[in-house]
């Protein structure tokens, strides 16, 4: 009987055990593997004072921390210093170096700790940080524009020459930039054992992209923090990270997504930090077309912008409205709602019949039979934004098509001027005239659409040579009014950017540069 | 030669030429992809540079380092020179090579499917015969309605409601990023549940013809039985099962980037995705080579066991193919 | 001990199964007519409503009524995914076919290693390239889909195939001087037909799902159109606050796949009538 052959039963166990074996291989190759794994299981949590766990969203993908993305995460668990850093009311402030001097207007003096060691112990002189400065002009890009006409010299053990090719800029604000963190340049960073920073933590153990544990470095010149062990993790999806902290596995989550909010509101364990950061979401207009060659075009549509909707709708009411550029640093904040105070549909509606764009009986604009028409890139986690920004504009008869991208699609867009608006958001914090030619200047790489103002030019060449602080700070709050007025793009609000903590954690402390803020030595558990 | 050499011969030339022209393709096609790999490298500067000249200088150079100046096709044997050394380049992003890259992935996504393919088949199996010897009774109507549930569910809400339950609500689930036997239950068994509804659709219905047979009502007849019945049935199907076992397990070590991605599971298909995304050349045609592999293998492993599983298959002007 | 036993109705079934797909059809043809708001108007007082009686499936981030979204949704995504279904299946079950009766020859060789090429294929770098070379809509949306979801369909109707050919009236029909063409068509189509039919049920609801996956990399209708893939893969972020924005769309995959499975089932049990024995 054919449906009897006991032959093909035990076929059946053959492949039954086969498959079986091939698991137990499979387990066993895997628990070898995990031996370096630090296999922390659910009991930890118990046990918390020695172990802190650090998620966010990606963390360095490379031991060397000029590899981006790098320097910042090392300076965000505590492994890495900059020689200075920028504290939460946005004043620099000394950190691997002990202090700064202003000797004139090119030449600045930084003075450094004898104190101050590498992990290996290796002493940090003018030498060794030139050496780590020299390395990340060299092979780090991010790092260059800060490093711009800066020369270094060392004029003593602890003390080093700063000349400027541009005068009055101020040099310990550049240099506390997140890509700049000292390390020993002398050292490969390849592995963990030939890494060597200066950080109150050090690295044990690291799997690039994936997690790092991170333990007290005995050679720390400053105080030791209190929490024995550090595991900085990347978890890339935000609702499991939001659950990370919800099941209080996870101490610290950053990169809270503003949509998971409500939901960990709720939750007694965990308490929410929420900032505004410095930077500026903005619509930047392709000014090569003709269509914004009308600044009454782009006026009209920046007041077409109900911009306490658009918090709202793309940050979940998180932000507040900014209408110029730098209103999102701190240090503008008055400028906020200087130029596009309130939102005004009919005065965008008559700039717009003033420009000749006339509504038709579809509802729709026209000029000489050319629809008004906008092609609105936008990145594929800004979606809600993008509906928001083509809903409002639809009310003032223009046809809005959005367009969302991952970072390639969008940069080819850019590249190949196939677009007409473009969302983006760049720091407003730091050297106000390096900030604002980047959006300004004619050459500036923020400046997608091309815009080219003489008066503007001239009022950057004057801040660009401005003597005192004051002198700076009027004309850039001048170029910030002037820029909003004529519109080559348009501002909404920044992002907001929220971490979680587990309400045991105290010391946590705020900051509006993230990377600035997640370990410090104060954190302890109650 | 004999005629059992000349097919041995030709099935492996079919597979050189498959790989050459799989790899070949995505080779050309990942390069048409918009975007540009160094750009993404060297990463946008946070604040905007003015000077815009030492980018292009070090743009140019690491565009010539990665040869991705060159001709598609000069690339290509280049890159075909390496794997012929076993060497499948370094990744642009962490200038590992990408062999090792892959190598530390590999262990966890298998960690992660084979237990899933054995719950997938359990489930598929188990409830599939359940199914078709209830056939339209309330049990087959619950199984049928509840394959067709899990299909209209998206994967992100099963995992995430799970993960919120496990994690959350019972804290018997850690939330991290490491590999380790605490951590595999709920992505496999997530990931089983999730596959299991084509394969009890396919046995239940293989099932059904086959108590329709003949040799099956004479068997009853003759009173043999019902737990030989259905084994008897069950050994008659298992060539489709086999089939459909096999090609869904290409499907979950490549394709499971949801369960990956929500569970946090360090596998190759959320890498390949993220290189993808950073258009990480080496690393996805790396990815591409592995998959085309592993393809290839788990065909030859169901030729192999079509011939121990079906007796007809044993024939002799058979036993010289290897079949397609 | 054993007992013959027929699926006396499957009349009952196909029509159960009509009646639904109909009722479904009709609610999203006439949506304008039965949905209560409008799909794309925005209302950022009633955001993020759950169900009450006048948002039946409560409000999107948008204040938009979700309910009105899934029914004009529809339209759209149910005639794209049974379009690509259809041509999925028959692409798919004649290349299965062919490949299945010329088993070992050169024409089943190669479409066996393009379906194994392509199921090694990263498949968003497909989506990517139609994204960048064509465009990003619905249609091309759907080529990008076409162009893989046909393997389970050749597969299946290639190894249906092969079980079936060296069957006693097949090997009749080739004695008889049938035409290759005339077998593939009169004796193995039929048997292919009821298969295929039930697993592209089964396909139609994870190929609406796995839209939400392309809509990130902004593949699909665009906005602010309502279709369900951008749905889903929206309210991913909004999953604990607001699970309700995935059930209505999720309810009407559900019945849409429960109908064209019972309409499979019940066509399977009425043209290929076999007794089975309970046991």
């Amino acid at each position: 009987m054919k449906i009897l052959n006991s032959y093909s039963i035990k076929q059946l166990r053959f492949w039954l055990l086969l498959m079986i074996i091939g698991l137990i291989l499979c387990l066993a190759g895997c628990t070898g593997q995990n031996s370096m794994v630090n296999d922390n299981t659910l009991e930890d949590t118990t046990n918390k004072n020695t172990e802190l766990v650090l998620v966010e969203r990606e963390i360095s993908s490379n031991y060397d921390p000029n590899f981006y993305p790098g320097s910042n995460h090392y300076i965000k668990n505590g492994s890495a210093e900059a020689l200075f850093k920028v504290d939460e009311q946005g004043v620099v402030q000394p950190s691997l170096a002990k202090g700064f001097e202003r000797i004139d207007k090119h030449t600045w003096h930084i003075l450094l700790r004898p104190e101050a060691k590498f992990w290996s112990g290796v002493k940090i002189d003018s030498e060794a940080v030139i050496a780590s400065l020299e390395r990340s002009r060299a092979s780090n890009i991010r790092a260059l524009p800060m490093l711009e006409g800066l020369t270094f010299t060392p004029l003593e053990e602890w003390r080093i020459k700063v000349d400027t090719e541009r005068s009055n800029l101020f040099v310990p604000l550049n240099l506390s930039y997140m890509e700049l963190c000292i390390i020993n340049a002398d050292k490969s960073h390849d592995s963990v054992e030939t890494m060597d920073m200066s950080g109150m933590y050090k690295v044990v153990e690291f799997e690039p992209k994936k997690s790092m544990i991170l333990e007290i470095n005995d050679n720390y010149y400053g105080e030791k923090p209190n929490i024995e062990r550090i595991i900085h993790e990347a978890i890339s999806d935000q609702e499991t990270r939001s659950l990370a902290v919800l099941s209080q596995r996870a101490d610290i989550a950053m990169q809270i997504s503003n949509e998971s909010i409500a939901q960990l509101k709720m939750d007694e364990n965990v308490i929410l930090y929420s900032a505004p950061a410095s930077n500026t979401g903005t619509i930047y207009l392709n000014l090569r077309k003709a269509k914004f060659e009308d600044i009454r075009v782009r006026q009209a549509l920046a007041w077409g912008l109900d911009r306490e909707e658009l918090v709202l709708l793309g940050s979940e009411g998180l932000s507040t409205p900014t209408s110029t550029w730098l209103s999102s640093n701190p240090k503008y904040k008055d400028q906020r709602t200087k130029i596009y105070s309130h939102y005004d549909f009919d005065k965008a509606e008559d700039l717009l019949e003033a420009a000749g764009w006339v509504k038709r009986d579809d509802g729709m604009r026209y000029k000489d039979d050319n629809l008004l028409h906008i092609k609105l890139m936008t990145w594929g986690q800004d979606k809600a934004l993008g509906e928001t920004i083509q809903n409002q504009w639809s009310k003032l008869g223009i046809s809005v098509e959005v367009q969302y991208g991952d970072y390639s699609l969008i940069m080819t867009a850019r590249e190949e001027g196939e677009w007409d608006a473009s969302i983006e958001a760049w720091t407003t914090f730091g050297d106000e005239y390096a900030l604002l030619s980047t959006q300004f200047s004619p050459e500036g790489s923020g400046n997608y659409g091309g815009f080219n103002n003489s008066q503007i030019n001239n009022m950057l060449e004057e801040l660009k040579n401005a003597e005192t602080e004051q002198r700076k700070v009027e004309i850039a709050t001048q170029i910030d009014s002037l820029a909003a007025e004529l519109a080559p793009s348009i501002y909404m609000y920044p992002r907001v950017e929220t971490t979680a903590v587990n309400k045991r954690l105290k010391g946590f402390q705020v900051h509006f540069r993230q990377f600035e803020n997640a370990i410090n030595n104060q954190l302890r558990f109650e | 030669m004999s005629l059992r050499n000349k097919s041995i011969v030709s099935k492996l030339v079919e597979t050189g030429v498959t790989l050459l022209l799989a790899t070949l393709v995505l080779f050309i096609i990942i390069n048409l992809a918009p975007g540009d790999p160094i750009r993404i490298l060297l990463g946008t500067p946070e604040v905007a540079s003015v000077n815009n000249q030492v980018y292009q200088e070090k743009y140019q150079e690491l565009r010539e380092a990665y040869h991705l100046d060159d001709s598609i096709l000069v690339q290509y044997v280049a890159w075909m020179k390496n794997v012929l050394r076993f060497n499948l380049g370094d990744s642009f992003y962490t200038n590992q090579p990408v062999i090792i890259e892959l190598g530390k992935r590999m262990p966890a996504t298998l960690l992660l499917t084979i237990p899933a393919i054995i719950i997938q088949l359990t489930l598929g199996i188990g409830l599939g015969i359940i199914s078709a010897l209830k056939h339209n009774k309330t049990i087959d109507n619950l199984i049928r309605l509840f394959c067709v549930f899990l299909s209209s569910l998206p994967g992100f809400a099963i995992s995430l409601m799970l993960l919120y339950l496990f994690a959350v609500r019972l804290k018997l689930y850690e939330i991290s990023h490491t590999v380790s036997l605490m951590r595999l239950y709920l992505p496999t068994i997530t990931l089983g549940i999730i596959s299991s509804p084509a394969l009890i659709r396919v046995v239940r219905s293989n099932m059904l013809e086959e108590l329709g047979k003949q040799y099956t009502a004479f068997a009853i007849a003759r009173g043999v039985k019902k737990r030989a019945v259905i084994r008897g049935a069950l050994k008659n199907i298992m060539l489709p099962i086999m089939t459909l076992a096999a090609h869904s397990s290409v499907n979950l070590i490549g394709g499971s980037v949801i369960i990956e991605s929500i569970f946090s599971w360090p596998g190759i298909g959320k890498y390949a995705l993220d290189s993808i995304l950073l258009r990480d050349y080496p690393v996805v045609q790396g990815y591409g080579f592995l998959m085309i592999c592993i393809v290839i293998a788990i065909n030859l492993l169901v030729e192999l066991g079509y011939i121990f599983i079906d007796p007809r298959l044993k024939r002799p002007e058979r036993k010289i193919r290897w079949g397609g | 001990m054993g007992r013959l036993k027929v699926n006396k109705n499957p009349n009952l079934t196909i029509f159960l199964g009509i009646f639904i797909l109909i009722m479904i059809v009709i609610s999203c043809t006439f949506a304008n007519a039965i949905a209560p708001f409008s799909p794309i108007e925005q209302n950022p007082v009633d955001r993020l409503k759950s169900p009450n009686l006048t948002h039946l499936m409560g409000t999107d981030q948008f204040g938009r009524d979700v309910f009105s979204r899934v029914l004009y949704g529809g339209r759209r995504t149910l005639v794209a995914a049974l379009l690509a279904t259809v041509v999925n299946t028959l692409l798919g079950t004649a290349l299965g076919l062919i490949a299945g009766y010329y088993h070992g020859k050169l024409v089943d060789r190669i479409i066996m290693r393009i379906v194994d090429c392509l199921v090694a294929f990263p498949f968003i770098v497909l989506a990517m390239i139609i994204t960048s070379l064509f465009g990003t809509g619905l249609v091309h949306l759907l080529i990008a889909i076409a162009i893989v979801w046909w393997i389970p369909f050749a597969r299946l109707s290639r190894s249906v195939t092969l079980k079936y050919k060296e069957e006693p009236e097949i090997l009749a029909a080739k004695v008889a001087g049938a035409s290759d063409v005339i077998i593939m068509i009169r004796e193995l189509l039929p048997r292919i037909f009821s298969p295929a039919f039930i697993l592209a049920t089964f396909k139609l609801g994870s190929l609406i799902l796995s839209m939400s996956a392309l809509s990130f990399f902004g593949l699909g209708a665009k906005p602010p159109t309502p279709e369900w893939g951008s749905m889903l893969s929206d309210s991913k972020a909004y999953f604990f606050q607001a699970p309700y924005l995935i059930i209505g769309i999720c309810i009407f995959i559900f019945f849409t796949v429960l109908s064209l499975n019972l309409i499979g089932e019940g066509l399977r049990d009425k043209l290929d009538p076999f007794e089975i024995i309970e046991i």
